[in-house]
């Protein structure tokens, strides 16, 4: 598989499987948390510009809470993650899938003065770009992964098609790429769905013939195996 | 088993997890009126499922079905293996019992980091108080004379009026809480980060120290930092400690990985730098509040200074020592 994925396993012995954000998706998220923390402080700003020297200070820790707590503060908030994150689809969450503990949110941001350095997140940059899990130094010190929320895969709608019986046995692997072909072919071009449907086409007794029929009988053996019958 | 008769058996189960998983992760879905979600029901659905997608995969079942069964065990997963670890009794038992306790854990750490704040002190501050013109060789000559004129008997409160005291505050917190998280932080270089912020803080606060002294400021100088550096200075001692055992974790990981070695040094000194900060918050409040009343006499001050440092010390050597 090209995807990047990170395998995570429970006690109940299934494996999760974890999609890491790269590089630009977090760039987006950390543009627009920088925005909204921007906005705020302006903000604050303005009504502590009336209050005066009381206000100043006030300022001041708010300025500080503001850069090295905002993002703990959302992490361990119900959603997992910043409201930039949030925004893009994306969470953050420990290696082995479970919500980011407080140690360890407080580490991964505490840990961004390092790899802030020599500018501009230039270390976190090669880190995410170098590593197959898109880590940058926080991430790997305190074992959290920022991954992507999971989108539902469309359903199987062939409704139209017949169910047709196999005329030969079809090995697990063989049926599961069937199966898997019928749930692209919406996606697909008819002359690519085709192509890809004449390749199993020894399925329905057509072998060496393609065509539209051809794939209409071969997505019908799609349908007989995930347990249709007229 | 087809993919469809599979789905239809178990579709039941699946929908009352789900149900069951919007209400409790507060989704907006989540049906009104319902009756309270059971613990042991969902530990139980949730095995199920977990079987059924260990089924789905070894029979290459349909996309769809493996990604429902994935999303679904996978937010129950979360939901049953939280932690809830926030609230007044654990802040209390961590002030109580696991910062002291982490800090006596790394007492070698400690150790080193407070030589290696302290030595430089002393060393360039008395080379600085013997000659004071090599504080020009460690900040320039108008910083220099703003610390003259800062410590100078003749300023009110240390070189601002008392409606300042707020703002002091603010500075000092963002100012010194910086210094001591990149202690910690520079920790990830093998140490040398760690190694360098707290060899040149060291230097830095025993040039001034020797320079302020040397021209006849050393009350107004020591009465004002005195108390406060009880906090400050262990602090920074602490999240140097921090720093520095991330980074010997990372050169000799010993029988671990690398990496595991990382992760496991971080988890434990988390506590450690957390508590830090936390000391950090009232350095800056005494700073900003106690040591610029300039009107408190010095007998006060500097009593109220050992109360701190022995306070502090006390607590990091016995507290939590005897609780399970």
């Amino acid at each position: 598989m090209l995807d990047t994925v990170v395998a995570a396993e429970t006690p109940e012995g299934i494996v999760l499987e974890l999609h890491p954000a790269g590089l630009p998706v977090r760039f987006f998220a950390f543009a627009l948390d920088w925005i909204i923390r921007l906005v705020t402080m302006f903000g604050v700003a303005v009504i502590a510009g009336l209050l005066g020297g009381v206000g100043m200070a006030f300022w001041l820790v708010f300025l500080f809470a503001l850069e090295w707590f905002y993002p703990i503060a959302f992490e361990l908030g119900r959603s997992g993650a910043t409201p930039g994150k949030k925004t893009f689809g994306l969470k953050v969450v420990m290696d082995n899938g479970l919500p980011v503990t407080p140690a360890a949110s407080f580490a991964r941001n505490l840990l961004r003065v390092a790899d802030f350095l020599p500018f501009g997140y230039g270390i976190a940059i090669v880190s995410l770009l170098l590593r197959k899990d898109c880590k940058r130094l926080g991430d790997l010190a305190a074992a959290t992964l920022v991954v992507h929320e999971p989108h539902p895969a469309p359903r199987i709608t062939l409704d139209k098609v017949e169910p047709v019986a196999p005329v030969r046995s079809i090995p697990p692997r063989d049926q599961a790429a069937l199966v898997a072909l019928a749930a692209r072919a919406p996606t697909l071009t008819g002359e690519r769905l085709n192509e890809l449907a004449a390749l199993a086409a020894s399925v329905s007794g057509d072998q060496g013939h393609a065509g539209n029929a051809v794939t209409h009988r071969v997505l019908g053996v799609a349908q007989w195996l995930m347990g249709r019958r007229s | 088993m087809t993919p469809l008769h599979f789905e239809e058996r178990y579709q039941g189960e699946w929908n009352e997890l789900e149900s069951a998983l919007d209400r409790l992760l507060n989704r907006k879905k989540a049906t009104k009126n319902a009756p309270p979600v059971q613990g042991e029901r969902v530990a139980m659905l949730y095995r199920r499922a977990c079987e059924h997608l260990a089924l789905a995969r070894a029979r290459s079942y349909p996309a769809y079905l493996l990604d429902q069964l994935e999303r679904l065990t996978a937010d129950a997963h979360q939901v049953i293996y939280q932690r809830r670890e926030f609230g007044l009794a654990a802040i209390r038992r961590f002030l109580s019992v696991d910062f002291p306790r982490t800090v006596r854990a790394d007492a070698g750490y400690v150790w080193l980091s407070a030589a290696l704040l302290y030595i430089p002190t002393l060393i360039i501050g008395w080379l600085v108080y013997r000659r004071p013109d090599l504080i020009l060789s460690v900040v320039d000559a108008r910083t220099a004379a703003m610390f003259d004129q800062m410590y100078s008997q003749s300023a009110t409160a240390v070189g601002r009026a008392a409606q300042g005291d707020w703002v002091m505050f603010g500075f000092y917190i963002r100012h010194n809480i910086g210094i001591a998280f990149q202690c910690f932080a520079g920790g990830l270089f093998a140490g040398i980060g760690s190694l360098f912020y707290l060899v040149y803080n060291g230097a830095l606060f025993g040039a001034v120290a020797g320079y302020l002294t040397e021209r006849g400021h050393g009350p107004t100088f020591w009465s004002f930092v005195v108390t406060h550096s009880a906090f400050e200075l262990t602090a920074i001692v602490l999240s140097g400690a921090a720093g520095l055992k991330i980074g010997h974790a990372l050169v000799m990981p010993g029988r671990l990985t690398r990496m595991q070695s990382l992760v496991e040094a971080t988890r434990n000194c988390a506590p450690v730098v957390a508590g830090a900060a936390i000391m950090l918050l009232i350095a800056a409040a005494l700073e900003a509040f106690w040591s610029s009343a300039s009107w408190l006499p010095y007998a006060v001050k500097y009593s109220v200074a050992a109360g701190c440092w022995i306070a502090v010390l006390s607590y990091l050597t016995f507290q939590g020592r005897s609780a399970s």
